[in-house]
């Protein structure tokens, strides 16, 4: 291997073989996906992000929440996904198609997030989590995100955001209140869009040996 | 950068042929003297960067409350600087440092074209630092291994682009007919990188791809960082020094081939089995799963080439701190590729995928394979570039067995935890009623029973933190004394009984 | 210069006059040869593992493929096996509310059932929770906001609603999870049956907001 133009040669269809396999042909085969719309009710899935949970998933995206938190769900039998309650179904390309970057995730030191937003916690509960997860979860290794809220003076009537029933520790002193930021709100409707919920036709199980 | 009287010209008519070749060697390292410096210097410093920055996220891991109060502490931010802080400020600039000795080596030739390497380096290492601060500020994309913010990465690609320019250009310039196989490693890693690194930004941040197509653009290209940067660069790295300390020919040319065509081929189509199980197509996971079975191969060949150069001269390890650097490396490489292979296999992936498992395996490929081969090329370039012996034995021990210790316990700690965090999460059992039901239903008990091993880093950590700071003083301290007089003797682990001076490295 | 070493036999001394140059070479001169190449063949071994490794990974590409669907997510898909279906025993309340209990509830209320002091009530030998059906059906069905006494403490959060105002649970599950709740952690009530709430759906069809405590009162009795 002393001709520098072959050896150029093998190195150079080596990657551009990967890269035609692996990025390209899924490229064309389904880097247009659209969504679905649905004969009954005529709505499209997946559904559009709203403009606030866009602005949630880019808080999300600057905290690096993608490191803990997965967003995909593995069919039933591959894994436990449905049993701890993180989807009845596979999670399909179909399901990202409206979101502008799509964050698959690889680890799971927290729960999944795909569907968090089926499961039967309102905005309050995700506010005190973010705040301090101890408030929620005891023993969970999510780390606090004070700087998400603001302790301020009450002026003439008490914000209606601001967080009610926290433990003690938590309690801002009398006169003020604990208020969540634009951010904290954003994060949250973004966590709260997260549903994924609609059957669509390759999401459908296969009837398949072994797999439930 | 040369002096005069480093050149081959200034050897006596007459002297052995041998001396004509030792005074090239000499001019040539002498000629990359000022770049390598300057790729070395910076890869230490970012060392000690990525390190604090790793200590600091182990510990919030296992113990929310630490630092929290500030948002550029968070987790999520902190974790992202110290992965690209060790990627791109020091592995890479160390692979750099490294390339370009290497390079002009075994071309023959002095370095050409400084100019171009000073300003890559000081543009990378601009941009590296750019995007870090990007990061703490809480512009990171977010996409793995390659957060750093797009206002950054264009720099990188220019100061990237202008060395891999380099290389092809000094490699024109070789005055060797004989290609020899590290050359071949640092060739490819050079001409790879750019492309990845852009088909990647221009996919992903500039033009993105819809739906889950990014995912597979993404994991492509993080797999392809090991498998197309790191990966040749450290093995390139072996290939030269095993031989060179030991003073014999590599095994087989053949075996050479082999492993570097196979490692060619199929490394790239292998970073797909990190989607085992996800939303991307059952064939492309398919080829990723075939592709990873197949770099047995390579790992084979390559691993059964370096043991076969060794076999004799294992007695040096207790010498030779280059050589042992270097041996702890290649044993770890073919130990994390196999273990790497296993982990593609899907009902393996099953358990271990989404678990601290991974995270151990990244740091036993990036860690115990490639950076302890950075440390022994480092071990061995620097008397010839300084003209100066490692000041401490006793800091290079230091730095071997703690780093050696310490990341040896990370490995084996985080992959327990791992297994045990996999298992928890999937374990079912069926109930009375014939219906599936987890063994651990409660997430928070899967997450409670890692928090050991999770503390077991922290403390494999400081171990190695201990490592780096003996290593960064003996650097320091190389660099910044006064020339010894007349010190030629190579700073070894121990004296060797009788052995002739001159088989010492 | 190098005094110690001009005589140390062991160093091979090239131009040894020219103290310079034998300063620039110190580490050099005792360097070994660049390293060179062996021509050992490749052991027929080796090519023979290599050969079935490649057959192997093309049969399993081969059964794996999915056809090369893009929208096959399951590479088992296409492969021939019978579903194992077949008529299940009815599933016993107790495991079904166990795992809903764990997968909805555990978060507040907590895997004990003691729920969080001050945030989140408790479940375990709550008044409430093993008390009439007809109040914890509503609470299930339609969710509960507003302070709420516990035990004596009083709670102020909200309780989402698992029925058609929330996560649209049928009457089985709901069923299934008090049940559940009514016979773990000491509790001892009588379990709730599916047409006990499919009861309770049917009369409140038309609510449309939670409850508050005030207005379960008069189910409690």
């Amino acid at each position: 291997m002393n001709k520098g133009p072959l050896l150029f040669l093998g190195i150079f269809l080596a990657v551009a073989l990967s890269w035609t396999g692996i990025v390209l042909v899924n490229q064309i085969q389904y880097g247009s996906l659209t969504p679905i719309i649905d004969n009954e009710t005529g709505t499209a899935f997946p559904q559009v992000m709203s403009g606030q949970a866009k602005q949630g998933q880019l808080v999300y995206q600057s905290l690096g929440c993608v490191y803990c938190h997965s967003q995909q769900v593995r069919r039933p039998g591959f894994g436990a996904d449905d049993l701890r309650g993180w989807g009845d179904r596979q999670s399909v390309a179909r399901d990202y198609v409206q979101q502008g970057r799509v964050f698959l995730g690889t680890m799971r030191t927290g729960p999944d997030l795909m569907n968090v937003g089926a499961r039967p916690l309102n905005a309050e509960w995700h506010l005190k989590h973010l705040l301090d997860p101890q408030i929620t979860s005891p023993g969970s290794l999510m780390p606090p995100f004070p700087f998400l809220f603001e302790t301020r003076k009450i002026v003439g009537q008490p914000s209606p955001k601001a967080l009610q029933g926290l433990p003690p520790a938590h309690t801002p002193p009398p006169g003020y209140e604990l208020v969540p930021t634009p951010r904290a709100e954003a994060l949250v409707a973004y966590l709260m869009s997260l549903k994924h919920e609609y059957d669509y036709p390759e999401a459908k199980p296969v009837a398949v040996g072994g797999a439930k | 950068m040369s002096s005069p009287d480093t050149s081959p010209a200034a050897v006596e008519p007459g002297a052995p042929e041998k001396t004509a070749e030792r005074a090239l060697l000499s001019a040539i390292d002498a000629s990359t003297r000022g770049p390598v410096f300057l790729f070395l210097v910076t890869a230490v410093l970012w060392l000690l960067g990525g390190t604090v920055f790793a200590l600091v996220a182990s510990i919030k891991l296992h113990n929310p409350p630490f630092l929290a109060q500030q948002e550029w502490l968070s987790f999520g931010v902190i974790r992202t600087a110290h992965l690209n802080s060790m990627i791109f400020g020091w592995a890479t600039n160390a692979g750099f440092a490294v390339t370009i000795w290497l390079m002009a080596r075994l071309s023959r030739v002095r370095l050409q074209h400084l100019g171009i390497l000073y300003v890559a380096g000081a543009v990378w290492n601009a941009g590296v630092a750019l995007g870090i601060f990007g990061i703490l500020r809480g512009d990171s994309t977010s996409v793995e291994w390659l957060e750093i913010p797009p206002y950054a990465t264009p720099i990188l690609f220019v100061a990237y682009a202008l060395i891999g320019v380099w290389g092809v250009v000094n490699f024109r310039y070789r005055q060797r007919g004989h290609v020899y196989v590290t050359q071949w490693y640092l060739l490819a890693a050079l001409f790879w990188f750019p492309w990845i690194y852009s088909a990647a930004q221009i996919m992903l941040i500039f033009v993105p791809a819809r739906g889950t197509v990014q995912s597979l653009v993404n994991w492509w290209f993080a797999h392809n960082v090991l498998g197309l940067w790191f990966t040749p660069i450290g093995v390139g790295a072996i290939y030269y020094f095993i031989p060179k300390v030991l003073g014999r020919p590599i095994h087989s040319y053949y075996l050479s081939i082999l492993g570097f065509w196979s490692l060619a081929f199929f490394y790239n189509w292998a970073g797909v089995h990190h989607l085992i199980g996800g939303p991307v197509p059952a064939w492309a996971i398919s080829a990723g799963v075939v592709a990873s079975l197949l770099m047995v191969i390579p790992v084979v060949v390559i691993g059964i080439n370096h043991h076969m150069t060794m076999k004799g001269g294992f007695s040096q390890l207790r010498y030779s701190p280059t050589l042992r650097f270097m041996f702890f490396g290649g044993v770890n490489y073919t130990l994390v590729s196999l273990l790497g292979s296993a982990m593609a296999v899907r009902s393996f992936n099953e358990i271990v995928h989404f678990t601290h498992f991974t995270v151990a395996h990244a740091h036993h490929g990036l860690y115990a394979f490639f950076t302890m081969v950075m440390f022994g090329s480092i071990y061995y370039m620097m008397p010839r570039l300084t003209l100066r012996e490692w000041p401490s034995a006793k800091l290079i021990s230091v730095h071997f067995w703690f780093t050696a210790a310490g990341v040896t316990l990370y490995v084996v700690g985080l992959s327990i935890g791992g297994l045990v965090q996999g298992w928890e999460m999937i374990a079912t059992t069926k109930g009375a009623d014939g219906e599936l039901a987890l063994k651990v239903p409660l997430f928070m008990q899967v997450v409670r029973d890692t928090v050991p091993y999770l503390v077991s880093r922290s403390l494999s950590g400081m171990l190695i933190t201990v490592g780096h700071i003996a290593f960064a003083v003996n650097f320091g301290w190389m660099m910044l004394r006064p020339r010894a007089i007349g010190a030629t003797a190579p700073t070894l682990f121990h004296t060797p009984p009788a052995m002739p001076l001159e088989h010492r490295a | 210069m190098s005094a110690p070493n001009e005589k140390d036999p062991r160093i091979d001394q090239p131009g040894a006059s020219d103290d310079s140059l034998q300063d620039v070479h110190g580490a050099l001169l005792r360097e070994k040869p660049e390293p060179g190449e062996g021509a050992v063949p490749i052991p027929l071994l080796l090519l023979g593992l290599i050969g079935g490794l490649v057959f192997f990974s093309g049969i399993y590409l081969g059964r794996y493929s999915g056809n090369f669907d893009p929208l096959v997510y399951n590479e088992e898909a296409g492969a021939a096996g019978a579903a194992a279906a077949g008529p299940s025993a009815a599933p016993d309340p107790i495991t079904v509310g166990k795992r809903l209990f764990a997968q909805n509830c555990a978060t507040c209320h907590q895997a004990t059932g003691q729920g969080l002091p001050g945030v989140y009530p408790p479940l375990a030998g709550s008044e409430w929770a093993t008390g009439n059906p007809e109040a914890v059906g509503r609470i299930l069905l339609h969710g509960l906001s507003g302070p709420v006494d516990v035990h004596g403490a009083t709670y102020n959060g909200a309780m989402p609603s698992f029925g058609p105002l929330g996560s649209n649970w049928k009457d089985d599950r709901i069923a299934a999870v008090l049940t559940y709740v009514r016979q773990e952690w000491g509790n001892k009530a009588a379990p709730i049956t599916t047409e006990q709430i499919a009861a309770i759906r049917a009369a409140t069809a038309s609510r449309n907001k939670a409850w508050t405590a005030a207005e379960l009162e008069e189910f409690r009795k």
